[in-house]
C-alpha cells in the first residue's frame, strides 16, 4: 500500500511533467480564510494522504485487539455471559463501547469506512495521473546530452538529419517510443535535429494494474462482506439438514443477505469416523477423520455422494461446507410416570477441555408427565476410573458411560425466551438422584417415585460443519495475483531514456551526441545496455556512411574511437 | 490549469464514493420494499397477502408422526392452518394452547390444521401433542425438504412459523414467530370471508 503512492514531487518526472503542462501538488496546507469548500477539499486532500490512511491501517489494527481478547457476542455469546457474571459493574460499559461485539461497532465501521474511502480517494487519481503517464510521449532531448549518467559521443560522415534519422529506425527497431522535433510542437532545428527515445512503459502498466486489482481487492471484500454469509450446523449421523435460516444453529448474513438468497441444498451425515493413534506419545492423536455426507443442490436434485475431511471442503450451490469438529450423541429412551415413551433418540454431548472427548450435555423431556424431566451429564467415551472421578483415558468409544444426575419440575420451556439447548436451567426444578448415576450401553436409571425411566441405548457421532459464502472471494484472489503481478512489473521493469542529437560539422559529417538515463537503476542493468546500444548505433552509423544509406545493421565488432562518460 | 484537472480528478474519486455508498443504500432500502403486502395491527410479524399476490404454497407428500403418507395437495378446497414447530422449541410450546383452542373451534367450518415438525423425535413430538391435546396431524420434515420448498415463497426464518393457505393452494397469511388468539382468528376470518 504505502510504497506504491509516487511522491507529489517527483523529481524525475518534472522534466517531462513541465512539458505536458503539469505540475507537481501543492503542500497540502491548511486553508486560511477558504470558504466551504476549501475546507471540504482540505479535508478531502486530508483524508486522501498517505499519512492519513496510515493511521487509520494501525487503528484498524488496533481496534480489532479488543475482538480478540474480549469475548464476541457472534462467535462466544456464552463467553459474554460469562463475563457479565465475573465482571457485573464494567461489562455493561463494554457493552455500551460496543467491545462484545466490535466487528459490528458503529466505531469499528467508521474506521473502515474512513480507511475505504482514503484508498478510493488516493487510488481513484492515482489510476487517472498512470494512464497519463503510460501514454505520454518520451519528453524533448535535453540540449546537453553528455551531462546525462550516461552519454556517448562519436563522429559520422552522414548529414545530421540522415544520421538522427538512422539513429531513430535503430532505437524503434529496440521497441523503443520515439519522439522528434515534429511531435513536440518544437520547431525543426535544421541545424541541430534530435530525437528522443523511451522505453519500459510496461512500468506504468504494471503500476496501473496494480492500483485497479487494489480497488477490485476492495471492492470483493466488500461483495463478501454484503453478499456473503456464515454458519454453523451440528449434524448427528444419519440426519439431514437443509441450508435454511431456520434449520441452521448459528446464521451470519451479510448486509444485504436474506434467508430467501440461501443456496437450498440439504446435505445428510451417512456415517463419521475418527481413528486415533493407539501407541506411542501421540497416542490419542487423530490419524484421520471420514465424514461420509450424500447432498442435493436443490429440492428434487440428483442425491450425490462425498467425503468430507478436514481442509477439503464440499463445494455445494456456491457454498463451501467445511469439517469443524466433531463429537459424541449418546442415545437415550425415557418413559415418563404413565409408561409413555417420550423421548427417545441421539443427544449431541459437546466435549470440554478435560481432554479424550469427555463430552457434557442435558436432556430435556419437557412432555414427561406428571413432572418434566431434565438429565445433566457427561458422556466418556474410554471410562476410567481415577481416585473415585471418571477420566477418558482415549477419545475412541472402546469403554462408553454415561454419567447423569436426574432433576423434576418445571424446565422453563413452556413460556419465556428460547433456551440453549446445552444449557439446563434448574431453577423451577429439584434434584432426583443425589448422586451421578453411571450407566453403561444398555443399563437403565429408574427414577424414584414412580417418575419414569431412562436407558442409554447407545451412541452414534456427530460432526459440526461450518457453512460458508463468499462471492468475493474468487474475484479477490484474481485480484491479488493480478495486484502482485502489477507490482512485480513495476519494480522490475525500468524507464529508460535515450536521446540523439546530431550537429553538423565544418568539414562535411556530423558530431553524434548520445545520452541515457535510466529511472531507478537498482540493478543496474542500464549501463550495460546503454553501452550497447551506443556501440550498435556507431557502427550502424558507420555502416550507413561506408554504404551510402541506411542499413541498421548492428556490428558489435566495430573499434572506432568513441568517448564515453560516466556520470556527470 | 492544474487547479482545474486537480479538482476534475477530486470530484471524479468524490463521486464515485458517492456513487458506490448509493447503491448499497438503494440495494438495502430496496430489498425492504414489496407490494401487495398488509401487517395485522403493525405487526411486521404478521402479515396479510392481498388476492393475486398470495404467493403459491409447494405441495408436499410425507409421513405423518403416526406413519400414514399425506399431501397438501389433498386439502385443496379448503383453508389449511400449516403449523411449522418442533417440541424442543419454547414458542412453539407456549404457542401450542392456543393452536389446540382455534383447531378445535374451527373443526365445523372446514378450516384444516396440519402441523409440519421439525428437528424432531417422533417420541418427543407425539408425547407433545398428546401433552397439549393437539388432534389434528403432522408430518415430519425430517429431511426439512418441506422447510426449503416454503423458504423459497416466504421468508420463514424458523419456528414458530403459521401460514393460512386459501381454497385455492396460495398462502394468504402468515405468522413468523409466535402467534396469539387474537391474530389467528382475525388472520382466519379475513380468509374466510368472515370478517368482522
Amino acid at each position: 500500500m504505502t510504497d506504491v503512492r509516487i511522491p507529489e514531487a517527483d523529481p524525475f518526472d518534472a522534466a517531462a511533467d513541465e512539458q505536458d503542462g503539469r505540475l507537481a501538488g501543492p503542500p497540502a496546507a491548511a486553508p486560511g480564510g477558504l470558504g466551504l469548500a476549501g475546507w471540504l477539499r482540505w479535508a478531502w486532500r486530508q483524508l486522501t494522504s498517505m499519512r492519513v490512511a496510515l493511521v487509520l491501517l494501525f487503528l484498524l489494527a488496533v481496534g480489532s485487539v479488543p475482538g480478540s481478547i474480549l469475548p464476541q457476542q457472534g462467535t462466544d455469546a456464552a463467553g459474554v455471559q460469562q463475563y457479565y457474571a465475573a465482571h457485573p459493574a464494567l461489562a455493561p460499559w463494554l457493552s455500551r463501547l460496543g467491545l462484545f461485539n466490535v466487528f459490528g461497532a458503529p466505531w469499528f465501521a467508521a474506521i473502515y469506512l474512513l480507511l475505504f474511502a482514503s484508498l478510493v480517494g488516493c487510488v481513484v487519481p492515482r489510476t487517472f495521473r498512470l494512464v497519463g503517464s503510460a501514454r505520454a510521449l518520451p519528453p524533448r532531448a535535453p540540449r546537453h546530452l553528455t551531462r546525462l549518467p550516461h552519454s556517448a559521443e562519436y563522429s559520422v560522415a552522414l548529414g545530421p538529419q540522415d544520421a538522427v534519422r538512422v539513429a531513430g529506425q535503430v532505437l524503434a527497431g529496440h521497441g523503443f517510443r520515439l519522439r522528434g522535433p515534429a511531435d513536440g510542437g518544437g520547431s525543426p532545428d535544421a541545424a541541430e535535429p534530435w530525437v528522443s527515445a523511451e522505453k519500459g512503459y510496461l512500468r506504468e502498466v504494471g503500476n496501473l494494474l496494480f492500483h485497479l486489482a487494489l480497488l477490485g481487492v476492495l471492492v470483493s471484500v466488500a461483495l463478501g462482506g454484503l453478499f456473503g454469509y456464515k454458519a454453523d450446523r451440528l449434524l448427528v449421523q444419519g440426519s439431514t439438514f437443509a441450508d435454511t435460516a431456520s434449520d441452521l444453529d448459528e446464521f451470519y448474513p451479510g448486509r444485504l443477505v436474506s434467508a430467501a438468497d440461501l443456496g437450498p441444498f440439504t446435505i445428510t451425515l451417512d456415517s463419521f469416523e475418527a481413528s486415533y493413534i493407539t501407541s506411542g506419545s501421540q497416542r490419542g492423536q487423530p490419524s484421520s477423520f471420514d465424514a461420509q455426507v450424500s447432498y442435493t443442490a436443490h429440492p428434487g436434485g440428483p442425491v450425490r455422494s462425498d467425503q468430507l475431511e478436514v481442509n477439503r471442503p464440499l463445494s455445494v450451490d456456491g457454498a463451501k461446507v467445511y469439517l469443524i469438529g466433531h463429537g459424541y450423541a449418546p442415545e437415550f429412551r425415557v418413559t415418563d410416570g404413565r409408561g409413555q415413551v417420550v423421548y427417545n433418540g441421539p443427544t449431541p454431548f459437546i466435549s470440554g477441555s478435560s481432554g479424550n472427548f469427555l463430552s457434557e450435555g442435558v436432556v430435556k423431556v419437557p412432555d414427561a408427565q406428571p413432572e418434566q424431566l431434565g438429565f445433566t451429564g457427561i458422556f466418556v467415551p474410554t471410562a476410567v476410573d481415577v481416585d473415585g472421578t471418571l477420566q477418558s483415558a482415549f477419545p475412541a468409544a472402546d469403554n462408553p458411560v454415561v454419567s447423569l444426575i436426574a432433576y423434576a419440575g418445571n424446565l422453563g420451556e413452556n413460556s419465556g425466551p428460547a433456551q440453549s439447548v446445552y444449557q439446563l436451567d434448574t431453577a423451577g426444578m429439584h434434584q432426583l438422584t443425589a448422586n451421578p448415576q453411571v450407566l453403561q450401553v444398555g443399563q437403565s436409571l429408574k427414577l424414584p417415585n414412580g417418575q419414569g425411566t431412562l436407558t442409554f441405548t447407545g451412541y452414534v457421532p456427530w460432526v459440526s460443519l461450518a457453512i460458508t459464502h463468499d462471492p468475493g472471494q474468487i474475484p479477490a484472489l484474481i485480484c491479488g495475483i493480478a495486484a502482485l503481478g502489477g507490482l512485480l512489473l513495476s519494480f522490475m521493469m525500468r524507464r529508460r531514456r535515450v536521446f540523439v542529437r546530431a550537429r553538423a560539422e565544418s568539414g562535411g559529417g556530423s558530431t553524434v551526441r548520445v545520452g541515457g538515463l535510466a529511472r531507478t537503476d537498482a540493478s543496474g542493468g542500464f549501463e550495460a545496455e546503454f553501452a550497447s546500444l551506443a556501440d550498435e548505433l556507431r557502427s550502424v552509423h558507420r555502416a550507413a556512411a561506408a554504404g551510402g544509406q541506411a542499413d541498421p545493421e548492428p556490428d558489435p565488432q566495430s573499434e572506432a574511437e568513441h568517448r564515453q562518460h560516466e556520470g556527470k | 490549469m492544474f487547479r482545474g484537472k486537480r479538482r476534475a480528478v477530486v470530484l471524479v474519486a468524490a463521486a464515485c464514493t458517492g456513487a458506490l455508498l448509493a447503491v448499497v443504500l438503494l440495494a438495502g432500502w430496496a430489498s425492504g420494499g414489496n407490494s401487495g403486502v398488509s401487517y395485522l395491527d403493525g405487526n411486521t410479524n404478521a402479515v396479510l397477502y392481498a388476492t393475486g399476490h398470495r404467493p403459491l404454497a409447494p405441495d408436499f407428500t410425507a409421513s405423518t408422526l403416526t406413519g400414514s403418507r399425506l399431501s397438501l395437495s389433498s386439502y385443496r378446497g379448503r383453508i389449511v392452518v400449516l403449523n411449522f414447530w418442533g417440541s424442543w422449541c419454547v414458542p412453539c410450546r407456549a404457542e401450542a394452547p392456543t393452536l389446540a383452542a382455534v383447531s378445535g373451534q374451527y373443526q365445523r367450518t372446514g378450516v384444516a390444521f396440519l402441523g409440519v415438525d421439525v428437528r424432531d423425535t417422533t417420541a418427543s413430538a407425539e408425547a407433545f401433542e398428546h401433552n397439549f391435546g393437539i388432534t389434528y396431524p403432522s408430518v415430519s420434515d425430517s429431511s426439512s425438504q418441506i422447510t426449503l420448498a416454503f423458504t423459497a415463497v416466504v421468508p420463514v426464518s424458523g419456528t414458530p412459523t403459521t401460514l393460512v393457505i386459501d381454497r385455492t393452494g396460495r398462502i394468504a397469511a402468515a405468522v413468523f414467530g409466535q402467534t396469539t388468539y387474537s391474530e389467528l382468528t382475525a388472520m382466519l376470518a379475513t380468509v374466510t370471508g368472515k370478517a368482522g
